[in-house]
């Protein structure tokens, strides 16, 4: 068969059902997705490589409209009313304020809890939470744990003579400081450093305010 | 099961199906586990059930976040890996509570509906 053809009719079909489950937390809108990917893979492995055109758009008919999908995802049976969540759950805020600073009021533990916090939320996409967790791990407490390590090398552009005969032991750690392209490159990456785990905080929390967890009543 | 109305009834057979559905897909998954595909055509091929293919998802997903089913990947013999669907405890009890509660009201519906039925045979005659 044309498989190209085959792979484009799937391809606009969930391309259809992912924006029409925009409105859907993201985690809800990623979970629909595979369930409905893998029905649409493991029917095209039954139909087999004889499948035409035909077959997938049979197929893809039965499975109905993306938005009847969504409709029936945003909406509960009528006598259990979807229990009111609000976007910013103490889950989510605590996230937002353990990951940056977590670190730093308790040494690596805090910014663990936070990231179990982040990775617990059903608000942010799996993409979102790989980020919130590799920028930066450890959150504001790394470059400033850095910043106290190699705070001392900043004394170094006083020459070792300067210090004077009673610093011997400061003067060997100048020696054998990092070379001076880290001076000029120390600083920049100590900046990123900083401002990566802010931007990431913002990023997620603007995440937060894009998709309304409750979704415009459908009934 | 029940007879179909047609016309201004549809919202609320659309109620009641919405309402049911959840339990056909308990009870399906009573014997054993299921993947969605399998599941979603068992479910098809008794008409009315379902409105299209696709809405037994989100419904799946409910039924999950729920606590009724709980899912375990398995690899197929063709193609991807499957997610199957199991009932957990507290799915097995809201089924069986579900099926003593719809006996009783099936039977009650039936009740009247049986009575009005001789009604209209005896009229017609």
């Amino acid at each position: 068969m044309n498989a190209t053809v085959a792979d484009r009719l799937v391809a606009d079909y969930l391309a259809r059902l992912n924006a029409a489950l925009r409105d859907l937390p993201a985690a809800r809108r990623e979970e629909l997705l595979e369930q409905v990917s893998e029905h649409i893979a493991t029917a095209r492995a039954e139909l087999g490589d004889q499948a035409g055109e035909a077959e997938i758009r049979t197929m893809l008919d039965r499975l109905g409209d993306p938005a009847a999908i969504a409709a029936e995802a945003s909406q509960r049976p009528a006598d259990t009313p979807e229990p009111a969540q609000p976007r910013a759950g103490w889950r989510e805020i605590g996230a937002l304020i353990l990951l940056p600073v977590g670190g730093i009021v308790i040494p690596v533990v805090g910014w663990f809890v936070g990231l179990a916090l982040l990775w617990s939320s059903e608000q942010w996409s799996v993409r979102d939470k790989v980020i919130g967790t590799l920028v930066i791990p450890g959150g504001l407490a790394l470059p400033l744990s850095l910043g106290l390590l190699t705070g001392s090398t900043e004394y170094c552009t006083t020459p070792p003579t300067q210090v004077g005969g009673g610093g011997g032991g400061a003067a060997s750690v100048c020696a054998g400081g990092p070379p001076g392209w880290w001076e000029v490159l120390g600083p920049v990456v100590f900046v990123l450093l900083l401002l990566a785990p802010i931007a990431t905080v913002i990023y997620l929390g603007r995440q937060l305010r894009r998709r309304p967890q409750t979704a415009p009543a459908m009934s | 099961m029940y007879r179909m109305v047609e016309g201004p009834r549809t919202a609320l057979l659309a109620q009641l199906r919405r309402g049911t559905l959840e339990y056909c897909v308990l009870a399906l998954l009573n014997d054993g586990e299921r993947y969605g595909l399998d599941l979603v055509r068992q479910l098809g091929q008794v008409e009315g059930m379902m409105t299209s293919e696709g809405t037994v998802y989100p419904l799946l997903g409910r039924l999950r976040r729920d606590g009724l089913v709980a899912t375990t990947w398995r690899e197929s013999p063709s193609g991807p890996p499957r997610r199957y669907y199991h009932l957990t405890p507290d799915g097995r009890q809201a089924l069986d509570s579900f099926a003593r509660e719809w006996a009783n009201f099936r039977d009650a519906v039936d009740h009247f509906l049986d009575a009005g039925e001789d009604l209209d045979e005896r009229d017609r005659r």
